[in-house]
Parts: C-alpha cells; structure tokens; sequence
C-alpha cells in the first residue's frame, strides 16, 4: 500500500491503442509471457491454495474475505454505478444473514433455499427502502439508509424468532461442505457468478444507462432511459448481493448474534468499498478482501504488529480495532490523493497481465466529473 | 421581506402543531413524556442547528457532526478530573472546535470540488475515526461524568422533577436561538455566511472570502455540536464511544429534515419536536407492540414519512 | 397530418413569462427551423415538446396524439429525438459506449436477462455494436470510436451527438444549436449532411439554429420567436427579411454598424 499511495495522480496524455497507422500492435515476447504466466500462477496459489495451509480457523478468515468482496461489490452497485450511498448496509447483510439462519434451524429448510430466500429478502427490503426514497436523492438517502441500520439493530434484531435471542440464531454448513476449506470454496463459486453478475450488468443496457444516469439524468431520459425503474432495479440488485452476502457470512460463523450488526461495521463497508475503487471491480474486491484480512495480516506479519505497537497511546491498538482506525485514515487519503483506489493503482498490472505493456502512469480514462446529485 | 414571513408562518404552523401535541399530552396524562421530550430535543436541536448552518454554507451532510460532542464530553471527562469543572468545560469546548477546524483544512477543502455524496463519505469516515480512537485510547465500557449544576430536584415543570442542567441546557437553546437570529440577521459576518452560500462568486466579488467563511462556519457548528455534548450527555447517565453519533445524531438531522435543511428556527423547533415524539414512543403503552426501542422505530417513520410527503420539510421552501 | 405539434404552449417560471401561446408544427420530412435572440424561448420550447417542462397551457401533439402528460423517455420511446445546446453525451464514455448506451430502447432484452447474461443479450449486443459502428462510419467518427468523449474538439462532440440521437432510432429531430462551435465551412457541410440524413432515414427535423444561413439553406419553414412570443414564422427568406425580424436582431434603429453586418449577413446567405 504505502509505496502505491503518494504518488501524485497525474492525467497521462490520452494514448488510444487504436486508429494510430503504422503502430504494429505491442506483442510481448515469450519471456514477457513467462513472466505473466508466473504472477498469474502467482496470484491463483494466493486465491486457491494458500488459505488452505491454514488452520481451520484460519481458512474461517479467508472465507470471510471472499464474502466481504461480495458485500463491497453490492455497495459498488449503489455507490459506484448509481451514486447514491448506504450508510445501513449492515442492516441489508445483518437481515440476510438471519433470514439465512431462520430458514435453516427454524424453518427447517435446506441451505440453498435459505440463501435464496436471504438473497430474496435483501431484494426486497432495497426495492422498499428505494421506493420510499425514490423522491428524493443523494445526500438523503444516505440518512435513510443510516436510520434504517439503527432500526435493523434497535427494532428487527430484538424479535427473538428471528434472531435467537442473545445468544444468536445458529446456521450450520450445508451439507457436502461442512469443512472450513469446502465452505471456503464454495463462497468463491458465489463471488464468481457475483462477478458474473456484475460484469454483465455493466456490459449490457441496464448498467449503461446508469452510468449515463449518474452523469447527466437529461441525456440519459432522452435516450429512453425510465429513470425511477431503473434506479430501481440497481437498488435491488444490490439488495440481492448484499442478502447473498449476510447468508454467507452466517455459515461461515456458524451462527449469528444480533450485536454485531452497528454503524461501525457499515462504515467499514463503504470504506472497503470506496478504498477499492468505485466501478472497479478487482480493485473493490480487493479492497474488501483487504479490510477482512485486516487483523489476520496485523496478527501474523511480524513486522505489521511491530509497527502497531510501537504507536505511542496510552493503550495497545488491537488488531480487531486496528481497521477501524486505518480504514477512514486511508478513506480520507484515498478521496484526497487517489480518487480511483487501489483499483486504479494496480491497473497497469492488470493491463500488463493482459499482455499490454507496462505503464506505470496508466490510471485508465480520466475521471469526469459527475454532475452533482446535490439534494 | 416576503421569505421572512413565510419564514415566520412556517414557525408558527411547527409551534402550533407542538402546542397541539402538548395538549393532547397533557390531557393523556402524559407530562412527563412531553417534559422529557422537550429537553431531549433541545439537545437534538442544537446539533441540528450546526447540521443545517454546515448545510447552508457549504451543501455537506456532516455525518462528523455528532463526534464534535462526543469528543468534547471525552475531553470533558478527562479533565475534569484535574481541573476546576467550569474549565474543563472550556477545554472541552475548545477541543470540539479544534476538532472543527482540523476537519475542515484536512478534508473539507482538499475535496472542495468533490461532489457532495463523496464528502457525506469523507465526513461519516472521520466519524468512524473519532469513534474508534474514543475506543483506542479510552475503551469500550460505559463512562458517566458529573453535571455541572448536581441539584435534581429545585425546579419542577408541570410536576415533573427537573435537574439543574437541564435547565441550563434549555437556557442554552434558548439563548442560542435569539442569538444566531440577531447574529445572522443582522451582523456583517452573519450576513456574508448566509450571502456565501446562497451566491458564492457575488460574495467573493464583494471582497468576502468564502474560505474564511468556511472555516468560520465549521467552527461554529462544532462549537454547537460540543455544546449539545457537554450539557446532554452528563445529564443522560452514562456515555459509551461514539455516544452522539448513535444516540442523538440520527434524530437531529429528523429534526433538521423538519426544518427542510435550510431553517434555523426550523431545526431548533423540529427538534423538540422529535424530541417530545420520541420519548412518546418510548412511554405510552400504545407502542409496547414493537420489540426493541420503540423511539428509534418512530424517529424512522417520521424522517421516511417527512421525506416522502414533504421533502421541503415542515418549515423549509418548495425548491 | 403533421408529425410532431406544440399547440399555444405557455410556460412562466416564477414571474418571467418564458413562453406564451406559442404554436409550432413539423410536417413529414420537413426541416423546421427556430430562430430568435438569445432568451427568446427557443429552448423553452423544445423542452416543453420534449417532456422536461410541462406547460402550463397548451398542449403537445405527436402524430396526432396528445403526448402532454407523457415522461420524456415515454416520448423518445414514441420517436423523439433530442441534442442538447451544451452536448447531451456520457463524457466520461467512449464514442462507441454512448452508441450503444443511446440504443436502449433498441436492445430489446430486459434488465433482467441482460444482467444475468442470457445467450439472446449476447447476440443483441453484437447486433448493437454493428449499428454503432456503421453509424460511426456515417458521421466520419470510424477513428474516434474508442476514444472518450471528454476532451474532443466541440465541432466534434456535435457531430458525435447527432450519431448518438440517430442512434435512438428517432422518427423526428430535435436539435438545439447543431452548428454552434463550427466555422462557415463545418456549417455548411452541416447542412449537406442533415439533408443527407432526412433521405436516408425518413427524418423530420426541428432546429433552433442561429446561423441564418444554413436556416436558409436547409429548412422549408421557419419560425422566428422573441421574448417568448412567436413573432413572424413563413418561408426562410420571408422570416428572413421581415421588419420585426430584423429589429429584434438588430436594434430599433440599425444604426451604421448594425447596418454593417446585416450587410455581411446578406453576403454570407448569398454566398451559401
């Protein structure tokens, strides 16, 4: 992080690959395919193997990371694609979740329909939230958002059918993946039809229309566009990844507790989300995944714990605490110094994997400025 | 002055509609709510006035507004173990405004040109900041500090035994209230705030600096939000980290909302109103139906209810 | 049957009258212009046929269909299409992105089957992505079709608008201003490739334009419009030369240097 965040973002000169005559098209030569193949093998032994040298309760964590980039890609769909931003996205994965464990320990129905439903309900409560907000915009919505999530904990979370009461509501693994590692996999298959999902909202109408809907709402009207149905239909798509999400995440633990679910959590959220890159999706994957492994890489990289420690208060920065005290710091750096996130930092290594040179200064195309969504 | 008046009418609607409550109060039987109420929303009211004079300035939603007072009541008790009462007062104020300014240089004007959902994220970050070094270097455990006038039981309102401080945090509203009125109307600087944000290039033409105004509005809304600190919160019990954010915050900006964002006697008035709505909720039988706390839950209906019927707020102007 | 109609349409925002009972009509395959000083309500208007503004009396015919009540996207779903005075694109997109963004009513798919990457979108989008090229090729934009709006020269972006606007599938045009920020030589071709465009495409067209000669060059009728009131509509070269036409754009009395460039205007019709 440190050595990609002080750079100064500077606006390369437009540089089309295309439509330049006489430019043979940059092949890289077999060794620069070595090379790539290398950090590609590299990066699948990071995502495919490696969790798995760990211990059970270790792989627990990795899990929990893949689920994390789940819930970041839900909030990419709301913040980055609509421009509207949830301030209660825990009460959208906190109401997944025991819907989840619910319909499994309660209701008696297998994991896949409780997902479902978890998936549905999140759908649901988006659509509501949405409707009733469709008058207004932006900044309020938020405030909706945030009054809701002190809802979800206050009031939903204190009916003992759903929640279990204190002690939580369980949700045991469904059956063929009990093990921490099976599971591990298993929510990797999720992330990938969410990425699915994802990839083909943005390369279809619907997800143009929204971009163009963020810029400028006139253009995109005259062009057809049903702002209020569309809107909409963003909102519920990121219901459902977030429904998916909290479904996930009870599994994982075994089993929900109502405490959990607080405004801090939803800040993390919008950090991980915002920290990765808005509209990009490996960089908000990554991002997320990051904010989980948080107190996982403080507590096993030794020089990580050193450093920490070594910061003068007047009591030890713990590792549970520690993302909650990075996160707005490199929050704040990342809306100053780099708008774009890690996504855009790690672009000319995503670029370069893809067999195109590499070029440190490409940050991809410049960001326009939105047109406000004042309120 | 036709703003004025509608101004003035739209004060007179949000009064008449709390007199209407207040009788119907109580006749219910139901003083005790409507007492509690009125001094729960003062505190809600203060820290709704510094959310709709940032708002007015500067077109933010400041999500850090809470955390000026939860800093300033950590400062408070902190010092308030080693200096005088009245001075560990000011420190905590100072603090507060500290907090203000540093929020305003280090992140405010960076992202001047950011569009305005970018800054709510930047303000609910350092939110979050504040919370989690409330954590770091105090803890997580429940904290109570002392009142600054302990008599409980001098005044009583209606029947209801009402402590020193709340007194001096009504004294405090209402003193502000006709403050900020003469302040903005009829001051220079008070004039130049509302000028600046109402037409920024016309102000600097004047030979006005909107930075400095700026940094002078975040002073004052922190300065508001330490306020509704130090004088809720010892009254209140106990505090936890982040105790304004998730106690008071929400409700004042329902009552902001009520006053349409823009409304200083708006948001003063709807705060009382959510106040005195809130605690309603939390008494009268009628709400036992809903699990959990039934004020949070009404807070919602009304902030939802409000936007959805009439976004402009009960006092605010059709855009 | 005239294809698209504004019939006695006022508008008032706030004390300002910005349009009163103004009347305009575009016939089949005809090319209407709107002239008049700036302020006139030349936008106001295409923004009350349009749907952005509601008039407050009057009412909006399209082929013979009171379309008043109806949203904007609801109108250019019925075939109105529409350019912008400051260009109406995504900016932050690519040439080829607003193409296809512009062809969502084309598309077919719903949002659902789109989103989850139903084979039929797939094949849609190849089908899309031939028409934005083609259209590309038509306004000479072939080399700018991976390049981001942003950035390009503004003679260009309207060029790129009125790519995207074809993109729509319109049945009537709509274009505010589709000369600003061209020289005399770009204006012209203009002309050349609106009158182009209505034979290849079966288009009507209504344009606020203020570059007199193209209006007079390229539209069959005219209206002229001046603080919000229609002041003289007819032939181009009658509007043209009409008394109250010439003092709203010149002044009461023309004075030498008024005079001087009326003089220029004639030539500049003339030499077109």
């Amino acid at each position: 992080m440190a050595t990609t965040i002080d750079r100064p973002v500077t606006e390369p000169e437009p540089e089309p690959e295309q439509g330049r005559q006489g430019d043979r098209p940059f092949r890289p030569s077999p060794l620069g395919w070595l090379a790539r193949a290398v950090l590609a093998l590299a990066l699948a032994w990071l995502v495919f193997v490696f969790p798995l040298s760990q211990e059970g309760f270790e792989v627990q964590r990795f899990t929990t990371a893949v689920i994390y980039g789940i819930i970041g890609l839900s909030l990419n769909v709301l913040l980055g694609y609509v421009g509207q931003i949830s301030l209660g996205h825990q009460a959208f994965v906190g109401i997944g979740a025991f819907t989840s464990a619910y319909m499994v320990s309660v209701q008696n129905q297998p994991f896949w329909v409780a997902v479902a439903a978890a998936a549905a309900v999140g759908g649901l409560q988006a659509l509501v939230l949405g409707g009733a907000s469709l008058r207004i915009t932006g900044l309020y919505f938020a405030l909706v958002t945030l009054s809701y999530g002190l809802v979800a904990e206050q009031n939903i979370f204190q009916v003992e059918e759903l929640t279990g009461g204190g002690q939580g509501q369980a949700a045991p693994k469904p059956a063929g993946f009990e093990t921490d590692w099976r599971y591990y996999y298993l929510c990797l298959a999720f992330l990938a039809l969410v990425l699915w999902v994802d990839w083909r909202l943005m390369r279809s109408k619907g997800g143009r229309a929204l971009l163009a809907l963020q810029e400028n709402p006139r253009v995109a009207a005259t062009f057809g566009v049903n702002v209020r149905m569309l809107t909409l239909f963003a909102f519920v798509v990121s219901g459902v990844f977030a429904g998916l999400g909290g479904a996930l995440l009870a599994h994982n633990d075994t089993f929900v507790s109502p405490e959990v679910w607080s405004f801090n959590l939803a800040l993390v959220f919008v950090i991980m989300t915002v920290v990765g890159g808005l509209r990009n999706r490996a960089g908000v994957v990554i991002g997320s995944a990051f904010f989980a492994l948080l107190p996982y890489l403080i507590d096993q990289i030794g020089f990580i714990e050193d450093a920490v420690a070594a910061i003068p208060a007047p009591r030890e920065l713990t590792a549970e605490l520690a993302p909650l005290v990075l996160g707005p710091l490199l929050l704040i750096l990342t809306l100053v110094r780099a708008p774009g996130g890690i996504g855009q930092q790690i672009r000319p290594i995503q670029r370069w994997l893809g067999g195109h040179r590499f070029d440190l200064h490409d940050h991809g195309p410049k960001e326009v400025k939105v047109a406000d969504v004042r309120a | 002055m036709p703003d004025v008046l509608r101004d003035r009418a739209g004060v007179a609607l949000g009064a008449g509609a709390l007199a209407l409550i207040a009788v119907v109060l109580i006749a219910t039987g139901e003083k005790e709510s409507l007492v509690i109420g009125v001094i729960s929303g003062a505190a809600y009211g203060l820290l709704a006035l510094g959310l709709v004079l940032i708002y007015k300035s500067s077109g933010v939603f400041n999500f850090a507004q809470g955390e000026f007072g939860t800093i300033a009541v950590y400062v408070l008790y902190l010092l308030h173990f080693e200096v005088p009462y009245g001075l560990a007062l000011l420190g905590a104020l100072v603090a507060a405004v500290v907090f203000g300014l540093l929020l305003e240089r280090l992140v405010i004007r960076p992202l001047y040109d950011s569009s305005r959902v970018i800054l709510l994220v930047a303000t609910a970050g350092v939110a979050l900041l504040a919370i989690s070094v409330e954590i770091w270097f105090g803890d997580a455990q429940g904290k109570t500090i002392d009142r600054a006038f302990p008599t409980l039981d001098r005044f009583s309102i209606l029947g209801v035994q009402v402590s020193d401080q709340r007194l001096l945090l009504l004294g405090v509203l209402a003193t502000l209230a006709v403050v900020l009125a003469l302040f903005f109307n009829r001051t220079n600087l008070g004039l130049a705030v509302i000028g600046a944000s109402q037409e920024p290039t016309a102000t600097e033409l004047v030979g006005i600096s909107v930075r400095r105004l700026s940094t002078f509005t975040w002073a004052l809304a922190a300065l508001l939000g330490g306020l509704a600190g130090v004088i809720a919160v010892p009254d209140s019990g106990g505090f936890t980290p982040g105790i304004l954010t998730s106690a008071f915050l929400i409700p004042a900006f329902t009552a902001a909302v009520l006053g349409g964002m823009t409304s200083l006697p708006g948001a003063f008035l709807g705060g009382v109103i959510v106040g005195v709505i809130q605690a309603v909720a939390t008494s009268a039988p009628l709400f036992d139906f809903i699990p959990g706390s039934a004020g949070t839950l009404v807070v919602f209906v009304v902030l939802v209810g409000v936007l959805a019927i009439r976004p402009q707020g009960l006092l605010g102007r059709a855009a | 049957m005239s294809v698209l109609e504004a019939r006695n349409v006022s508008i008032r925002f706030g004390g300002v009258q910005a349009a009163r009972e103004v009347s305009i009509a575009v016939g089949e395959w005809e090319i209407v212009g709107i002239i008049g000083p700036n302020g006139a309500g030349k936008t106001t208007t295409f923004n009350m046929i349009t749907g952005f503004y509601t008039p407050n009396t009057g009412s909006i015919w399209y082929r013979g269909k009171d379309v008043t009540g109806l949203s904007v996207d609801e109108r250019a779903a019925l075939g109105m299409g529409r350019t912008f005075q400051n260009v109406g694109l995504v900016k932050g997109a690519t040439v080829r992105q607003n193409l296809l963004t512009a062809q969502y009513l084309d598309a077919g798919y719903g949002l659902v089957p789109g989103t989850i990457g139903s084979p039929a979108s797939f094949s849609v989008e190849r089908r899309l992505n031939q028409r934005a090229e083609e259209l590309a090729e038509r306004l000479g934009l072939a080399d700018l079709l991976d390049t981001q709006v942003a950035g390009l020269p503004y003679g260009t972006l309207k060029r790129v608008e009125i790519a995207t606007v074809l993109a729509t599938d319109p049945d009537v045009l709509l274009l505010d201003e589709p000369s600003s920020g061209m020289g005399p030589e770009e204006a012209h071709q203009l002309g050349d490739t609106l009158l182009d465009l209505r034979r290849e495409f079966g288009l009507s067209i209504a344009m606020i334009e203020h570059h007199v000669p193209l209006v007079v060059r390229v539209c069959d009728y005219v209206y002229c419009l001046n603080f919000g009131e229609m002041l003289a509509e007819g032939l181009p070269e009658e509007v043209r030369n009409h008394p109250e036409v010439v003092t709203a754009y010149l002044g009461e009395d023309a004075d030498p240097a008024a005079a001087a460039l009326e003089g220029q205007l004639e030539s500049l019709v003339e030499g077109s």
